[in-house]
């Protein structure tokens, strides 16, 4: 179940002059056509010089022949369409058995990564040649501020940094950069990179993401220990971000979610006591207090409270938690009625 | 809708309100007959999956015959490899994904037994990492939650389950859960809705489904719906037919469907219709295609739409609930936590 993306199928581009068959360079080789016709349900229809690019890159490939002819011409049918897997393991084959650059490799990606930002084979064929390239053996001894100056290193930067400035949520560009950070152990970069990216967009959720990959150091199994500074740090930081846009989900979902997995007293010690000065603020209060994530995370808070109080305090504490969930029903939330008045009968 | 039947007379077109059923029929068997455009050679590497979706879509509006089953059936085994997986097309690679459509479509047309189980079986478990437990898409090594769930599937399909180390597949799940109650393609990865989607399902096979974190997930899934009606697949993104499905179907799973507005939701998919030339488009105005289209009906199904009789779809298989039991497959609403039980 691939899900077909509309940049897969963008800016095509013409990469020949001449037909292959007009080359000399190829004059040795058959081309093998595609044998489609006895199905009739899926005949292939191919522009001329696709097809002929295919037919020439099926026979290639049937005579496994290794050669820099061969990839070059992968390059121009993955410029066509890079979905075609087939074509990059074969790629990868002739990058290893020819000795070729793989700062050339990495170059042409690049070509390939602004064309098509979300083709997942071009994003796995990155990683493979990264590590052909780079042992993280050769950064272990480093401090990490050396590590990300390595030249390697530098460039996978900077390549991300551009992607991600053109689509600040691209899934592939995070998750590439969150390979690279724990295999080459570039943490201490990464929190600043993070700090500017929520900056420059609070709602930015991938970058919310990143952040607590880099808070855990990438043990995201929810048993990572962090030091009580730290989560203060984080609670001081989420609420900061929420004034500057009290109605975002990413700040409130972060900063609830890992306490709940991290420090669940810290929400009714520390974190509540926050957002109620904040709700009291004359120049945030009101935005506050309209904002459904604000009460969503009462509900949380109060919740987790009233399960470390006795009878009667516990009594109160779940009112409170319940009359959250009436405001969102009426109020804040409306779409989400049913769920909150769910959620209500939770609270016992 | 495209350009070209935008320019068509009004009189051709018809109502968006209601699900233009006849018309989805067509666009979905004019697929094959449209070579004349660029979509559909740059298609060539997932055909597989493109009949697949045509021929989910078709049997919720109970038109499956509507392909020519002989000639699916014969086209699909031409795709099988030596190593007993499926590539996107004759003489492709095996890639899981397009593994998955082969059986999936084999399944519907209750011709599984036209393949050599034991070849299908041996390629899933190679896949696997014995060590880790993480099943790769190909053999190449690309590793994604999808292929988690895929894998289970598939062998699930073959009553083969017991042959592979389940506990690593969900010990790999597991720990691409977030703090938001969600999950990404692999540890660490954002939760997105169609990963969200995988890994219950997957989870759902394995019968692990109590590992969830369901009420955070629950409202996560909930906060996907926008004022248009329509669903996200992560906050700040834009809504898009195709998570009608994957939204709904994670819903389903953790039975709470009825968190969004669904009668909302079937408004927004019905917009996206292309009303001249058939077929469901990724949200209004854009150009219909197969994969949106299926998700789109699929999405109606599970929302209940009350405008057509649309056949019940199962929400971890995606095929008719029918197809699932006839398949012996449906055991996995029994495996649901006593804990869900509202």
């Amino acid at each position: 179940m691939s899900s077909v993306s509309s940049e897969e199928s963008s800016n095509i581009v013409e990469p020949y002059a001449l037909p292959l068959s007009k080359q000399d360079e190829w004059k040795d080789v058959t081309p093998l056509e595609q044998e489609d016709g006895q199905f009739p349900i899926c005949p292939i229809a191919y522009t001329d010089k696709y097809k002929e690019m295919m037919d020439y890159m099926r026979a290639a490939m049937a005579a496994g022949e290794v050669s820099e002819r061969a990839y070059r011409l992968t390059s121009d049918v993955l410029k066509k369409n890079p979905g075609h897997y087939t074509v990059w393991v074969y790629r990868k084959k002739l990058i290893e058995e020819l000795h070729l650059d793989i700062e050339d490799e990495l170059a042409w990606l690049e070509s390939i990564a602004e064309m098509y930002p979300k083709n997942y084979q071009s994003w796995h064929h990155r990683e493979v040649i990264v590590c052909m390239l780079l042992d993280p053996q050769i950064l272990a001894d480093m401090p990490q501020d050396q590590r990300v100056c390595h030249s390697v290193i530098r460039r996978e930067l900077s390549f991300l940094a551009n992607v991600i400035d053109e689509d600040s949520k691209n899934f592939h560009a995070w998750s590439y950069r969150q390979w690279l950070v724990r295999r080459y152990g570039i943490w201490e970069q990464e929190k600043v990179f993070i700090n500017t990216m929520i900056d420059q967009d609070v709602r930015n959720n991938s970058a919310w993401n990143q952040r607590y990959f880099v808070l855990v150091q990438g043990d995201t199994s929810g048993n990572a220990s962090i030091d009580d500074g730290v989560l203060q740090a984080e609670i001081d930081y989420a609420v900061e971000v929420i004034k500057r846009a009290p109605n975002n989900e990413s700040p409130w979902s972060y900063i609830v979610g890992m306490l709940l997995r991290h420090a669940p007293e810290k929400l009714y010690k520390e974190l509540l006591s926050r957002i109620q000065q904040l709700s009291n603020d004359a120049s945030y209060g009101q935005a506050a207090k309209s904002s459904p994530f604000y009460w969503s995370a009462l509900v949380d808070i109060y919740e987790s409270r009233a399960a470390k109080e006795d009878s009667d305090a516990r009594e109160k504490t779940l009112d409170l938690a319940r009359s959250a969930c009436t405001a969102l029903a009426t109020d804040h939330d409306p779409t989400r009625m049913k769920y909150w008045e769910y959620r209500q009968t939770t609270l016992v | 809708m495209s350009e070209a039947s935008k320019t068509v007379l009004d009189s051709d077109s018809a109502d968006s309100s209601m699900l233009l059923v006849d018309k989805h029929v067509e666009y979905i068997q004019s697929l094959d007959k449209r070579q004349d455009e660029i979509e559909y050679w740059m298609t060539e590497h997932l055909r597989i999956s493109g009949i697949y979706w045509g021929l989910v879509a078709l049997s919720l509006m109970n038109k499956q015959e509507g392909l020519d089953k002989e000639k699916v059936i014969e086209y699909v085994l031409s795709c099988q490899n030596s190593d007993g997986g499926f590539g996107g097309h004759t003489n492709h690679d095996s890639h899981l994904l397009y593994t998955m459509s082969a059986v999936q479509i084999l399944v519907m047309f209750d011709e599984l037994e036209r393949v050599d189980a034991d070849k299908v079986v041996g390629y899933v478990l190679s896949l696997q990492d014995p060590v880790t437990g993480e099943v790769s898409g190909d053999s190449w090594g690309e590793k994604d939650t999808r292929f988690a769930f895929i894998s289970l599937a598939i062998l699930s399909f073959f009553g083969s389950i017991d042959k592979i180390n389940v506990d690593g597949v969900v010990k790999y799940v597991q720990g691409s859960m977030n703090y938001d109650g969600g999950f990404g393609s692999e540890p660490g990865g954002e939760s997105h809705s169609a990963q969200v989607f995988t890994c219950l399902a997957a989870l759902a096979i394995a019968r692990k489904l109590e590992l969830v974190d369901r009420e955070r997930l629950s409202r996560w899934l909930a906060e996907r719906q926008l004022k248009s009606g329509g669903l996200n697949g992560r906050p700040q993104k834009l809504e898009d037919v195709c998570y009608s499905w994957w939204v709904l179907s994670s819903l389903k799973i953790l039975d709470r469907v009825h968190w969004v507005d669904c009668s909302r939701l079937c408004e927004f998919i019905l917009s996206a219709q292309d009303t001249v030339g058939g077929g469901i488009a990724d949200r209004p105005g854009d150009m219909a295609d197969v994969y949106h289209t299926c998700f789109g009906i699929a999405g109606l199904s599970l929302a209940g739409y009350k405008g057509f009789p649309l056949v019940h779809v199962d929400p971890v298989y995606c095929m008719p609930v029918s197809v699932v039991e006839r398949a012996g497959l449906r055991g996995w609403i029994d495996y649901i936590p006593d804990s869900w039980k509202d």
